[in-house]
């Protein structure tokens, strides 16, 4: 029974992704994008609704009639409000997210009402896996008159890569519950999942700073940009002894003119590794590169050369580059 | 379990109280018909979830609540045998409901007591026809549906009194629908099925005995046997007699009616004019109706009309029900009355009432004539010191011995008797006639309203060559013969009857619009039926209707009810255009964007300020308090017409570019 109603909702989605194709967001719902259909409890109540009118007409009764009719006719307008918390309804995306593996992917959704009538229990709903249908992430907002409510899916990640979500849902069984009503939003929600940072191998740029020691050595004191934590391979000469006498932890000096040049992340410096691993490294690099020392850095992967920066942004930019390693486009 | 799904999610305290007062409000219309052990039982189990969940605990332990539901239902069935009809489904209903309260621990489990609320509701009122049941009923299920909503909305900031708005509007959208419905609906002439009648409540009105010695409180009683509206002429108002049950044998004290044999009266031929008239009588679990005198024509398939031209039912009358009738007010006959008739209307116990048998063969004596003898007794009655009294003394065995010699007071019911007695000790065919004499006309509605109060015994004599003649010894007791605090027979004789004569004729006339209400709601609601159905059809045009013809204008109404509501929804999401708030933040908006700040169309008034602020710091702080002013006005749950005013004034001031220091340039220019 339930397979068969999921094969019947999945089939209505895809017809309903052919039938419809992909919106222009922000998407504001109208009429004909809006499905109904009874919920459980509204499916008792259709078959208490023919039970009053059975026993109205059996008794002859006329208030007996007026009663029912007056409940069914009540049911008939409450399924036009249901379709009325929808229509007319706003909603936009925002479609691109960063994300590292093993956290949570965010999408913000944002509704807006600019109707005269508050939008109640409105769900977003977002279906994880095509082939489960209970797998899913769905949260509930109100959105009052002339307002706007933004509204958090965390889609937990796991994988590195290009997860992508053709279609969100928005549906309320507002206001009693007798009906559901649906629209489904064809918007490619995409989760740039990067690679968790992960590996031990040193930044290449301290690599490369070894075998100049003499330049960076002549520069003197006053280049000396700050203290960078001791990672093995980095040639003793840079270690901080002094700190590490007074008790400090192992740490090597860094010079201001390495920061300026820039570092290159450079596949190529991870022959020989598995490509997960190698895609782990890269990210941690950039995590380290991002937090330890003021240089800028590129990334060089195969297909993708992404010239030095600095911040968010140019973290993020490269980080999508290895969540994109190797995914099919879009 | 699947705890995710949102109707599984626990039920607050709160829920669970507006739903349990939902119920008793539905179960209070069924007390009269419920046990009172199942009512304790009920109300036990609710109040102890409450009190457990006002405790914040979760449902009782499981083998009490089987043990409760188990036992509880094993005694409704062993107690009621079944769980057929009204009573009894209600009965295991308002159980199946205190005992789902009893476990609830979720919303699907209320929503369970819901359903079972509305049934409750429908089922007191297929045996009813008070509108104030029905408008009762109508305020229980929208409280019921403003508790589904409070139930459902997931945000329950709500105030009780915004969603009980919310549900009243809902169910005021309704009503046009539910009347298009109800007008169209085809109807059923008889019952789809036969369901076991209930338990008959108790007769009302007249019986089908009567002893004068007794003491009755019928004519104290305003309550309504009938209403009725003459077509045409209204007989005056000496020939309005109801007639009721017939009775025929007389023990001395106590007078019965004999079986009532279907047949119509041997060889009447009606006199005078027919009247033709609208009877609505009051449900009273007798057999028989009450018409005019001589009813010949009836529009009720199963009544019919014993020899005595008594109209009866086979079954007794347990709702009310509209009869249109003809009758006459005089019958004649030139035959005689049969042999087996005349025997049982003559008779008289041998043993009883020596003095009125004396009395009777005085007055034989000088009149041999049959008719000028019962004009001799009438004359009697008048011409001697009877009294009408409502509170007679009590009579022994030889009761119209006492009657005419001794007490000399009574009522109707004494004076018919003794009436009886002296002509049938003249071996004249006499009997009694009981039923109701007179009735209040409503001058607001055109009908009359006959009463408990206006209950009347009185003569039928058998003159041979005239048939059955009417005789009435009441009405020749004088008017100043009437003991005080007899107010019918006061009002009998004044021809107005008793409750109805108030001191204040406001308060009577306020009591006759009540009642033609009364009238109206039940002629034109409670007795809709097919026939009115066809006639508003034929008033809309539709000429000989039929099935198709009813549904296609029943669907016609239905989208003209749709399209109005479609209309009236739209109507209501649409911002008012007008509203001066709106207006002002368009001009806000437009005053910014002609200065280089243009609100984005997915930019809410907030983010917008935000922006702002950022972007021109010194319009910032400005701007920044408009719009959060616009947002209060617009999202805030009250308008206050200062704000709103205060608002408007200063977004016509604002001047984005008036106190820039950098825009010295623009002003002067």
């Amino acid at each position: 029974m339930r397979s068969l109603r999921d094969t019947a909702i999945a089939r209505i989605r895809v017809w309903y992704a052919r039938r419809h194709g992909v919106d222009a967001l922000p998407v504001k719902i109208e009429r004909r994008r809006i499905y109904i259909v009874p919920t459980r409890f509204g499916l008792l109540l259709t078959a208490l609704l023919l039970a009053m009118l059975v026993a109205g007409l059996n008794y002859s009764s006329n208030l007996g009639l007026a009663f029912a009719f007056f409940m069914t006719s009540t049911v008939l307008v409450a399924m036009h409000h249901c379709h009325r918390n929808l229509l007319g309804l706003t909603v936009d995306v925002k479609l691109d997210v960063d994300v590292l593996a093993g956290a949570d992917a965010l999408f913000y959704f944002m509704l807006r009402n600019e109707s005269a009538v508050d939008r109640c229990d409105v769900e977003v709903r977002l279906r994880t896996a095509s082939d489960s249908p209970r797998a899913l992430v769905e949260a509930t907002r109100s959105v009052a008159i002339g307002g706007y409510e933004e509204v958090m899916l965390a889609v937990p990640v796991t994988h590195r890569g290009v997860t992508r979500f053709s279609q969100f849902e928005l549906r309320t069984s507002y206001p009693f519950g007798w009906f559901r009503a649906w629209t489904y939003v064809q918007a490619p929600l995409t989760a740039f999942v990067a690679p968790s940072p992960a590996g031990n191998r040193p930044l290449p740029a301290v690599t490369a700073a070894a075998g100049e020691s003499a330049r960076s050595e002549s520069r003197g004191e006053e280049d000396f940009a700050g203290l960078r934590s001791y990672t093995p391979g980095i040639p003793l000469k840079h270690m901080a002894w002094k700190t590490l006498a007074r008790g400090g932890e192992a740490s090597v000096r860094v010079y201001s003119d390495l920061g300026a040049r820039p570092e290159w992340l450079e596949w190529s410096a991870l022959e020989g590794l598995d490509t997960e691993v190698r895609l782990s490294q890269l990210s941690r690099w950039i995590a380290e590169c991002e937090t330890g020392h003021q240089r800028p850095y590129g990334l060089r992967i195969p297909g993708i050369d992404i010239p030095p920066g600095r911040g968010p942004a140019h973290r993020w930019r490269c980080l999508r580059a290895l969540a994109c390693h190797g995914m099919p486009p879009a | 379990m699947k705890s995710a799904a949102p109707s599984a999610t626990r039920v607050t305290y709160e829920q669970l109280r507006s739903m349990s007062v939902c119920l008793a409000l539905a179960l209070a219309v069924h007390t009269a018909a419920l046990p009172l052990w199942l009512l304790a039982t009920i109300a036990a189990v609710i109040a102890i979830r409450l009190a457990l969940s006002a405790r914040g605990h979760t449902v009782p332990a499981r083998a009490l609540r089987i043990g409760v539901a188990v036992v509880s239902i094993g005694i409704l069935f062993l107690k009621l045998h079944t769980f057929n009809g009204v009573v009894a489904g209600s009965a295991l209903l308002s159980l199946v409901a205190g005992l789902k309260l009893f476990e609830t621990q979720t919303r699907r489990d209320l929503y369970v007591v819901a359903l079972i609320v509305y049934f409750l509701s429908l089922a007191a009122l297929l045996t009813s026809e008070s509108f104030w049941l029905l408008a009762y009923l109508l305020t229980v299920s929208w409280l019921t549906t403003t508790t589904l909503l409070r139930l459902t909305h997931s945000s329950p900031s709500t105030g009780w009194r915004r969603s009980a708005r919310y549900a009243g509007r809902i169910s005021a959208q309704a009503l046009p629908l539910a009347v298009v419905l109800w007008l169209f609906f085809p109807r059923f002439d008889g019952p789809l099925w036969r369901v076991p009648s209930d338990s008959r409540s108790a007769e009302t009105g007249l019986s089908d005995t009567m002893s004068p010695g007794d003491i009755t409180d019928l004519a104290l009683s305003d309550e309504v046997a009938f209403r009725v509206h003459f077509d045409g002429a209204t007989p005056p108002a000496a020939e309005r007699y109801w007639r009721g049950p017939v009775l025929h044998d007389f023990d001395g004290r106590t007078w019965r009616g004999s079986v009532a044999l279907r047949g119509s009266a041997p060889n009447l031929t009606p006199v005078g004019p027919a009247y033709r008239y609208l009877v609505s009588l009051e449900p009273n679990q007798h057999n028989w109706l009450f018409a005019l005198d001589w009813p010949d024509q009836w529009n009720l398939s199963d009544a019919y009309l014993t020899s005595d031209g008594m109209l009866v039912r086979p079954a007794p009358l347990s709702h009310p029900i509209d009869v249109s009738i003809s009758s006459h007010t005089h019958v004649e006959s030139a035959h005689s009355l049969t042999e087996g008739a005349r025997r049982r209307d003559t008779r008289l116990p041998a043993q009883r009432n020596p003095r009125t048998r004396q009395l009777a063969l005085e007055l034989r004596r000088t009149h041999p004539d049959d008719l000028g003898y019962m004009n001799a007794v009438l004359e009697m009655f008048r011409q001697q010191p009877f009294f009408y009294t409502l509170e007679p003394p009590p009579l022994g065995l030889d009761s119209i011995d006492e009657f005419l010699f001794d007490t000399k007071r009574g009522f109707c019911g004494h004076y018919a008797s003794a009436l009886a007695a002296l002509a049938r000790a003249a071996g004249i065919p006499t009997r009694i006639v009981t039923g109701y004499y007179g009735g209040t006309y409503n001058r607001f509605a055109d009908y009359w309203i006959v009463s408990q109060s206006d209950a009347h015994a009185w003569n039928e004599v058998w003159i041979e060559g005239h048939g059955w003649m009417r005789f009435d010894p009441t009405s020749a007791i004088a008017p100043g013969r009437v003991e005080p605090g007899s107010d019918a027979s006061l009002a009998r004789s004044a021809r107005l009857s008793g409750p109805w004569r108030q001191p204040l004729s406001w308060l009577s006339d306020a009591r006759l619009q009540f009642d033609a209400l009364r009238q109206l709601w039940r002629e034109r609601i409670l007795r809709f039926d097919q026939r009115s159905q066809d006639r508003l059809l034929g008033n809309l045009g539709v000429t000989e209707p039929d099935g198709a013809k009813v549904a296609m204008v029943m669907g016609a109404g239905l989208v003209l009810v749709f399209i109005w509501l479609t209309w009236q929804i739209r109507r209501e999401q649409r911002p008012d255009p007008k509203d001066p708030v709106l207006l002002a933040y368009g001009k806000l908006c437009r005053k910014l964007a002609s200065a280089g700040l243009p609100r984005r169309p997915s930019e809410g008034a907030e983010s917008f300020a935000a922006r702002v602020a950022v972007e021109r710091p010194d319009l910032g702080p400005r701007v920044g308090v408009l719009l959060k002013r616009y947002s209060r006005l617009r999202y805030g749950a009250k308008r206050r017409t200062r704000t709103e005013r205060w608002f408007v004034a200063r977004v016509r001031a604002f001047k984005p570019r008036g106190i820039l220091p950098g825009s010295q340039g623009s002003r002067r220019g």
